[in-house]
């Protein structure tokens, strides 16, 4: 378990303020923010690296607050993975263990044995790490980090610095490790695609503080800012107000139109003036034909550009305001969409999510 | 000038061969004091920031501007027997003026900020996420610096110390004011060349030539390979 408590850190000219988040036991929670917000020193003050000017960092139930990095047993991977030059891949594997063992490497062993053919680089035990592709790096560094059983595993940007073929690969072997471990991971990241993939929890920063945390589904579905929107691209962000149309049900929310320019829509409400309208592309159905009156929102659009991204084509559209929607490759044949042809465009009055 | 037969004169004559082993000895101390001081002063420069450290660096790049000469009557007036730190030095024995810590003294002072600049870069060059690494593995601040600063640094360092002992060897102009006698190399071949004319300083140069030479190629072979 790890939980940090209001940590307050400066990094350069900004604060980043009440930093509260916990991770159980074999958890996987992911901080993400904008590049460059300071998330490395975040990670570097729960290390104990960096200074922290308000707050408190427990792990597994002790406050390892004022205790200086070798005695947090807190494990680290930095985005560039730091392995040491000097040292070969098993030397840098071994690191953390000789201490515990009274200089005897070859109780350290096994356990780089276990790990090198968990990772599957085994091969490289002997070499130097110059020459070593990313990936590698990276799961030498993750090799070493983890030897000496660190309570609470830290990562910077892990997959920052490797191609995307490599990063798919990796999420899913960092995955399949974590389970195998069982290890709490904290890791930070500007991918939001890291969160949707490896994390049970995931907390958005902006502006120095966490403005949204929760199971990585939900906060993608149901965004609570326009920011976080925008940020974990959801999809479509709309600026606009909503007038009540109907009378407020048990739950406290009402029908509703949601007015942005010259679109408008029927919506579920629980709160009236400005807002944003969330609406994901894959919930924007596309026709060729009317849609039934069974979906409240029935407009018609005109297709301006055409995306093909394997088996998924994102369609913009004009329908008053600028739309995004989401359809298979099947569908946008059938539909022969392309710029310029005019289509029905369906949409859920639950389905726009007002933040 | 400095045919086999005149260089073999020379390497046979006890004078210089006290004289080039005085230089040498004297160069090592040097380098080594200014090691022990320079390393981890090196480091701090390199790492730390704090108020001072600017006027720091200053300070010790300042013997390289100032001319030998000026700091060997520097070095005369602060180390010489009437002043407050060379009288309460001597008065426990330890003499610079006309002995061999004046040597030593000399050397340091014109040397030792070479080493300082080569320990201070070869610091900057180590990721101090590496240390990080290190640490959160389980090394204390001296674990981390034995085992991973200060292999990176070696090079860096031994490359500054070969470069401070060199300039130790070679000094001159502060050792003259400070101790003429006993004679370091450089003194002798300035005092043979004064008294006898170019014939007989060319053999003892050639021979300080070679053995500073053959010292740097020692330490070349031995300094550790470019790591992995």
């Amino acid at each position: 378990m790890i939980r940090l408590e209001g940590l307050r850190v400066r990094v350069g000219s900004f604060d980043l303020r009440d930093i509260s988040l916990e991770v159980p036991t074999g958890g996987y929670a992911l901080i993400i923010g904008p590049t460059g917000s300071g998330k490395t020193t975040l990670l570097d003050a729960v290390a104990g690296h960096a200074p922290l000017l308000e707050g408190r960092v427990w792990a597994h139930g002790d406050d390892v607050t004022r205790l200086p990095p070798e005695q947090r047993r807190l494990g680290i991977v930095y985005q560039q993975y730091h392995l040491f030059p000097h040292l070969s891949v098993g030397e840098n594997i071994a690191y953390g263990l000789r201490r515990n063992v009274d200089g005897a490497d070859e109780a350290a062993t096994p356990r780089v044995q276990a790990l090198a053919s968990l990772l599957g680089i085994e091969s490289l035990l002997d070499r130097g790490v110059r020459g070593l592709s990313g990936g590698e790096q990276q799961r030498v560094a993750i090799a070493r980090a983890l030897a000496p059983r660190p309570r609470v595993l830290l990562l910077d940007e892990p997959f920052a610095a490797v191609d995307p073929a490599t990063r798919t690969v990796l999420r899913r072997e960092l995955r399949a490790l974590h389970e195998a471990e069982g290890i709490t991971t904290l890791q930070v990241t500007h991918d939001f695609d890291d969160a949707l993939r490896l994390g049970d929890m995931v907390a958005v920063m902006a502006g120095g503080h966490i403005v949204q945390q929760g199971r990585p589904e939900e906060v993608f579905r149901f965004p609570n800012s326009a920011f976080v929107a925008r940020f974990v691209g959801t999809g479509n962000v709309i600026a606009g107000h909503v007038h009540r149309t109907g009378d407020m049900e048990a739950d406290g929310r009402f029908t509703a139109r949601f007015v942005s320019g010259a679109l408008e829509l029927h919506v579920v409400a629980d709160r009236e003036g400005t807002a944003h309208a969330v609406i994901r592309p894959e919930d924007l159905l596309l026709s060729a034909a009317p849609l039934p009156a069974s979906i409240r929102n029935r407009l018609e659009a005109d297709v301006v550009r055409v995306e093909h991204l394997g088996p998924v084509v994102q369609v913009q559209l004009a329908a008053g305001r600028d739309l995004v929607a989401a359809v298979t490759s099947a569908t946008a044949t059938e539909l022969g969409l392309r710029p310029g042809v005019r289509v029905w465009l369906g949409l859920k009055a639950t389905a726009v999510h007002l933040v | 000038m400095a045919s086999p037969s005149s260089l073999g004169t020379a390497i046979a004559d006890p004078e210089l061969q006290a004289s080039i082993t005085l230089t040498v000895l004297c160069a090592t101390g040097a380098t080594l004091i200014a090691a022990c001081l320079g390393v981890p002063l090196g480091y701090l420069l390199a790492r730390a920031r704090f108020p001072g450290r600017r006027l720091l660096l200053g300070l010790v790049d300042l013997p390289v501007v100032i001319p030998h000469p000026v700091a060997g009557i520097a070095l005369l007036l602060f180390l010489g027997r009437h002043s407050l730190v060379g009288g309460t030095l001597a008065s426990v024995g330890l003499e610079f003026v006309s002995h061999v810590p004046g040597i030593i003294a000399g050397m340091l002072f014109v040397s030792a900020p070479l080493l300082v600049s080569g320990a201070r870069e070869a610091f900057a060059t180590v990721d101090p996420k590496l240390e990080r690494v290190a640490r959160s593995l389980g090394d204390n601040s001296w674990q981390c610096f034995r085992r991973i600063t200060l292999p990176l640094a070696g090079r860096g360092i031994l490359a500054g110390s070969i470069l401070a002992w060199a300039r130790s060897v070679s000094e001159f102009g502060s050792i003259v004011i400070l101790t003429y006698n006993p004679k370091v190399a450089s003194i002798l071949i300035f005092d043979r060349f004064t008294a006898y004319g170019l014939p007989a300083a060319v053999p003892a140069a050639v021979l300080l030539l070679m053995v500073a030479l053959a010292v740097f190629a020692l330490v070349r072979l031995v300094e550790p390979r470019e790591s992995r």
